[in-house]
């Protein structure tokens, strides 16, 4: 028999605190669809992927009304497109990716995760050929997501991918101007990318991945706020450590929801269920932003100074938390601080209270890196490069995953603002610093070798 | 042996449970469920007790209510079938259905005439009307049965009919979400 509170406090964080499940996302390996004819490839990948996921969007909807939890988004990820279309050219990977996206209308999901490459050691030619592909991919389709993994704590940076991307990220974005650069919001560029995240835009299905795989995203920032105001109002006088227990038990929570559901859907599909990845993901909307756990603590804004120790806080309690209610806990879990998709962090970037420095240095201990960053449109590819390159060196040398999704908005200026509509948000133009001049470290190229794992300090 | 269910109401104090067990011991029952519980102060109480062939429901019925005179306890006792009745022959899965809402006259008669005309059967069933219009105040909590081959959707949406009319808000949930969130 269930207890009154255990009931109503279930209701409580369904009504008022946002608890949802972010995504669930089907991985679908296409390696056996290689072909080196581009018709006979793209029929079967597309074939592949309506078939395994055609019930997907029906199976989260009765899981849905099932349990009263919403499912918000409803993804599929693929084998890493460089790999299973390794033979093709630049033009002929656009039609892979237009493939993908028609795929994925059909299926009804609104992302499809892994349009990716591996390139933390070296290019092959078909990674070649997915970059170069990348603006006219993103640009032409909706819901085809891509992310390119430049570096690894094993392998090291690899400066001539980030050099590259540099180009395609002015690249996508002038492409797709009028939309403000939206191409750039599909594109993550990751040092230590998970094989089994949910989350778009870094969705992909690794090669060390089952044929299908069910993996869910949980979320929940609003709920952990509300968990702490509620705290704070009985006992003003909360310590850390208290805040800290009461943040791991609410992520105990919200996981075991999320995996109860994704174990539905997997078994629905007959798949296998692969990872719930526990991470606090804002939207757009109030009481549903990471940025308000910060002003919850007792910090004014994200970005004022305590705010690297206060995430490093949060992130580790909601990693404990959800490792303790699951064993299949995967992809990044932790905390996102996507600036555009949180209305409470794109507002510390308009008061001046977040700069990109800092929120570098927040990506030290969060998951993710700098996510959903708009900068001024004349910022150089070579400047792009080195940010990128800073992002990877944190995850590279920490031994963590970082990421960059930066969108330098064509025609628009520091202080402006950038409109990526819906789940995407809208932002304010962060300004970059110390950018004048060439950088010519950026164009040496070459491998930044991996670290030594001794003499750590 | 018989078998026989007990039914026990009255003002709740200590020694009720007590004088009832004392008596059924002496007169070599053996107790096989037994659930209590207490609104407002009236202690209610059902044991399902199995006891010696020769025994009837009107004998242990007086012989209770003889030695428990002192605390004014209406009892009623009956004699069990043998057999468990079972009221489907489906495998039933459970849910929990909340409402919130201002207190009215009825509720609890109209959400559970839609639950009875959908064959769910009520498992448990805890409501708390402190009146007012504030929803935190007046709160009904339903454990349910639903059988296998009802039609879950159909049954959401008379619920829901039902509860606008009544200025409820309605939720129907499979039982194991609140397992799961709050059992380790």
């Amino acid at each position: 028999m269930l207890s009154n509170s255990e009931i109503l406090s279930v209701l409580e964080m369904l009504r008022n605190e946002h608890l949802d499940l972010r995504t669930v996302t089907l991985g679908i390996s296409l390696l056996d669809c290689a072909s080196d004819d581009l018709k006979r490839f793209t029929d079967k990948i597309y074939d592949r992927i309506v078939s395994k996921a055609e019930r997907l969007v029906a199976l989260c909807n009765a899981a849905e009304e099932r349990y009263g939890i919403p499912v918000v988004n409803k993804r599929v990820s693929v084998s890493p497109i460089a790999v299973a279309a390794a033979p093709f050219s630049s033009d002929q990977m656009v039609s892979v990716a237009q493939a993908l996206d028609r795929a994925a209308a059909a299926v009804q999901v609104d992302f499809i995760g892994g349009f990716s490459a591996l390139v933390e050691k070296g290019i092959a030619s078909g990674d070649r050929a997915l970059i170069e592909a990348l603006p006219q991919a993103l640009a032409t389709t909706r819901r085809v997501c891509a992310s390119i993994n430049v570096a690894s704590t094993r392998a090291g940076i690899n400066m001539d991918a980030i050099l590259l991307l540099g180009r395609q990220i002015k690249a996508a974005a002038a492409l797709t101007a009028d939309h403000d650069g939206l191409a750039c919001a599909k594109l993550c560029v990751f040092a230590n990318i998970p094989q089994d995240v949910p989350f778009m835009a870094g969705a992909y299905l690794g090669v060390g991945e089952a044929d299908a795989v069910i993996n869910v995203g949980v979320s929940g920032p609003g709920v952990v706020k509300k968990a702490i105001d509620r705290a704070l109002a009985e006992n003003a006088h909360l310590d850390l450590r208290q805040i800290s227990e009461l943040i791991k038990r609410t992520a105990y929570k919200v996981t075991r929801a999320g995996e109860l559901i994704g174990r539905d859907v997997a078994e629905g599909l007959g798949v296998t269920f692969g990872v719930v990845d526990l991470s606090l993901a804002p939207t757009p909307h109030v009481g549903d932003s990471v940025g308000e756990i910060f002003q919850s603590l007792g910090l004014r804004g994200i970005g004022v100074p305590g705010s690297t120790a206060a995430l490093a806080l949060i992130n580790d309690a909601v990693k404990k938390g959800g490792a303790f209610a699951s064993s299949n806990v995967g992809g990044l879990s932790g905390a996102f601080i996507p600036v555009s998709e949180d209305l409470n962090i794109s507002a510390a970037a308009r008061e001046g209270l977040l700069s990109i420095e800092k929120l570098e240095a927040l990506t030290s201990v969060c998951s993710v890196g700098l996510d959903m960053v708009a900068i001024p449109g004349d910022t150089t590819a070579e400047t792009l490069s080195g940010i990128i390159a800073d992002e990877m060196a944190i995850g590279v040398i920490n031994r963590k995953t970082t990421a960059t999704r930066i969108i330098p908005v064509p025609g628009k200026k520091a202080g402006e603002y950038a409109f990526f509509g819906g789940l995407l948000g809208e932002s304010v133009i962060m300004p970059v610093n110390n950018a004048q001049g060439e950088n010519l470290f950026v164009r040496r190229g070459g491998l930044i070798p991996s670290p030594i794992h001794s003499l750590t300090n | 042996m018989k078998k026989f269910i007990i039914s026990v109401l009255g003002k709740d104090r200590p020694g009720i449970i007590a004088a009832v067990t004392q008596l059924l011991f002496q007169q070599d029952f053996n107790i096989e469920d037994v659930s209590q519980t207490i609104l407002q102060n009236e202690f209610s109480g059902i044991f399902i007790v199995t006891g010696p062939d020769g025994s009837d429901p009107q004998n242990v019925c007086h012989a209770l209510e003889n030695a428990t005179v002192d605390l004014k306890l209406h009892i009623h006792v009956k004699a069990m079938d043998a057999a468990p009745f079972q009221w489907t022959s489906a495998s039933c899965e459970p849910f929990v259905i909340t409402t919130r809402g201002p207190d009215r006259k009825g509720l609890v008669a109209q959400i559970t005439a839609v639950l009875a005309a959908h064959n769910v059967n009520v498992t448990q069933l805890q409501a708390v009307f402190r009146g007012g219009a504030d929803p935190e105040r007046n709160v009904m909590i339903y454990e349910v049965d639903i059988p296998a081959d009802s039609d879950l959707s159909k049954l959401r949406t008379a619920l829901k009919t039902k509860a606008a009319e009544l200025n409820l808000e309605v939720n129907l949930q499979h039982k194991n979400i609140f397992e799961a969130i709050n059992r380790i």
